[in-house]
């Protein structure tokens, strides 16, 4: 542990690309705004797989590192609908996984909201639609908001949620 | 012999059962009216998946077996068997919820702990269903599919050329791999050598593929000990190699990378890469090994013994760590630019971590030694026409471990399409790693086994 410490200190602030960084301080700061009107400092998101190829978790996964940092912006992944204001939805909706989505939607505290998360979800991925899937979530579950891309990158889902905030509109 | 794969073609008078070993491979057919087959899950205990999954997709009865439930067909799944030939989708009908009966011990102060499909971090869909003897655990059964897409059926009828998005999406950690699987099976049945230029590049991306998904493990195994200083330094260490597979190939990873051209690229990025990820992991290394009280959690936990891991036909990096000198890259190719195989002994959490980290710097300089001049290259793509028909099998060894797939073409189109991903058979060895452990050291075996959902299910 010493050493880890040494290394800390020894090294300078590390900026890997100005350009990047300084978008990501726009997206940051007008995000932590709209939480901090909307949901009184803090957004919990749970996120439900069904049926993507595990791209778009490794990208969530990668906003949770030094470059991206969610969590400091008020944003947590929880580890339950329960405790959930957001439902980040990934994947084609398959057979199997159909009824623990809709299960674990209703578990959720209202006014919830569904943000599908990638091509997948809305059936814009190259996959057709087999006996296997359920179809488009727009159809199955009431979607809120949508983040294209294949996975979105980090950066496109921070701009993603961005976009959602700006959609709630003021406050009550 | 290794079991590689077990599965059904459908013909025109009768169904083909294909069983691939690692020094032959052996086919038998059945007549459409009553299909069965024998069971070898006597012998090869992997084969229980495959012939489950036979007989849901086919309606193959297997005899003598004694593991007869659905695998794939869930609890309100129709009573179909999809990849017959003369199924519809409108033969789908709703049918009443049947329960799964599964795998519990029964017994005084025995409980059960149901996990998934669901889990509590940002993770893929699974079931694990613990028998419990308080905090010991007893057994484990991994009940899976619930990502179940029909890939497969998906696939069939598409031209190669159309299947390539497609298979490059079937599982997002091992993109390349599956890529580079489907462009062996182009080059096979088109009667084309493979190009040293593109395999060069193909390979360098999958080097760097496995770099990625090895710090992503090399973070989370750590963290599931409690430890999360090393998940915060190995992610920044992955995320920068994820923009480097990004700078390669445009595309953070690697969908739609592998093709028939390679891109013009910078010798001095790829050395400036390679350099300094070195440093950082020998770093990283130093620093690891240094903390007891991780070790204490690592050491011992969750060990697969040689014999086990042979009987069970494991692949990949669980393979390797219990000192089996299973990988597919022990080839010419791979052997002439310096590659050696990475194995340990003792087959525990430890010894999987320790594998990581010596096949991270391995890749390193396979990195190197794959960079050519960075001066493009295409080769001429086969048209539709160039494909002879017939059945093609290729593997690639994924950052998971060895991936086979499986093609029957027919007039440039695939008729039959089937693909092994490594976690298929090694996450029916999980439950082996489980006795002797505390449900809490679960998360830490499974992360460092690090095996995919999505590639599992198809």
């Amino acid at each position: 542990m010493v050493k880890f410490w040494q290394k800390r200190i020894q090294s300078p602030t590390l900026t890997e690309n100005l350009h990047l960084d300084h978008e990501l301080e726009k997206i940051q700061k007008e995000i932590k705004e709209h939480i901090y009107r909307k949901f009184a400092g803090s957004l919990s998101i749970r996120m439900v797989d069904s049926g993507s190829c595990n791209a778009c978790e490794a990208e969530c996964n990668a906003l949770s590192n030094p470059f991206y940092d969610l969590e400091r912006l008020g944003i947590s992944f929880v580890a339950s609908p329960r405790h959930a204001d957001v439902m980040l939805l990934s994947g084609m909706i398959t057979f199997n996984m159909y009824h623990h989505v809709i299960d674990a939607y209703h578990q959720m505290p209202q006014p919830a909201y569904v943000i599908t998360l990638g091509d997948c979800p809305l059936m814009q991925a190259p996959f057709d639609k087999t006996y296997a899937l359920k179809g488009n979530a727009e159809k199955l579950l009431p979607v809120s908001y949508h983040i294209p891309g294949c996975p979105p990158e980090p950066k496109q889902i921070m701009e993603g949620l961005v976009g959602f905030l700006r959609s709630l509109g003021k406050p009550a | 012999m290794r079991l590689i794969a077990r599965f059904c073609i459908e013909n025109s008078d009768n169904f083909e059962i294909v069983t691939v070993y690692d020094k032959t491979i052996e086919r038998t057919v059945t007549d459409k009216q009553n299909p069965s087959v024998t069971t070898i899950s006597d012998r090869y205990p992997t084969a229980v998946w495959f012939e489950r999954k036979m007989h849901d997709d086919f309606g193959i009865s297997i005899e003598g077996a004694f593991d007869t439930r659905p695998l794939n067909r869930h609890e309100r799944f129709p009573d179909v068997h999809p990849l017959r030939k003369s199924f519809h989708e409108s033969d789908l009908r709703p049918v009443p919820f049947h329960p799964y009966p599964y795998e519990a011990i029964k017994g005084e102060s025995v409980f059960e702990v149901a996990v998934g499909p669901i889990h509590a971090g940002i993770i893929e869909p699974g079931h694990f269903q613990f028998s419990q003897s308080g905090e010991g655990m007893l057994h484990l059964e991994v009940r899976h599919f619930y990502k179940y897409r029909g890939i497969e059926r998906m696939l069939e009828g598409k031209s190669l050329k159309k299947s390539s998005k497609i298979i490059g999406r079937i599982n997002g950690n091992e993109s390349v791999a599956y890529q580079i699987a489907r462009i062996k099976i182009m080059l096979e049945a088109s009667g084309r050598p493979y190009p040293i230029e593109l395999q060069k590049y193909h390979t360098l991306l999958l080097e760097t593929e496995r770099i990625i998904h090895h710090l992503t493990d090399l973070g989370f195994i750590p963290n599931d000990a409690g430890f999360g200083a090393a998940l915060a330094y190995s992610s920044r260490l992955a995320e920068e190699s994820r923009r480097f597979l990004q700078k390669l190939c445009g595309h953070r990873f690697g969908f739609d990378a592998v093709g028939w051209e390679t891109p013009a690229y910078r010798q001095d990025e790829i050395r400036t890469f390679t350099e300094k990820l070195q440093k950082e992991i020998d770093w990283f290394e130093v620093w690891i090994t240094d903390i007891p009280s991780l070790w204490d959690r690592f050491d011992k936990t969750g060990i697969l013994t040689r014999a086990k891991a042979k009987k069970y036909g494991c692949v990949g990096v669980v393979a390797r760590a219990s000192g089996l000198q299973t990988d597919s890259r022990q080839e010419p190719f791979y052997q002439n630019h310096g590659f050696r195989i990475a194995t340990e002994k003792s087959g525990d959490v430890a010894a999987r971590f320790k594998v990581r980290i010596e096949e991270i710097k391995t890749s390193l300089k396979l990195i190197e030694a794959f960079t050519g001049d960075g001066t493009p290259f295409t080769m001429e793509q086969p048209s539709k026409s160039d494909y002879r028909d017939g059945d093609y099998m290729s593997f690639a060894e994924s950052s998971i471990g060895e991936l086979f797939m499986f093609m029957r073409l027919k007039k440039g189109k695939i008729e039959r399409f089937f693909v092994r991903d490594p976690s298929f058979i090694n996450w029916q060895a999980l439950h082996l790693m489980m006795p002797g452990n505390i449900i809490a050291d679960f998360p830490l075996i499974n992360k460092s086994c690090d095996l995919s959902y999505a590639g599992n299910d198809l």
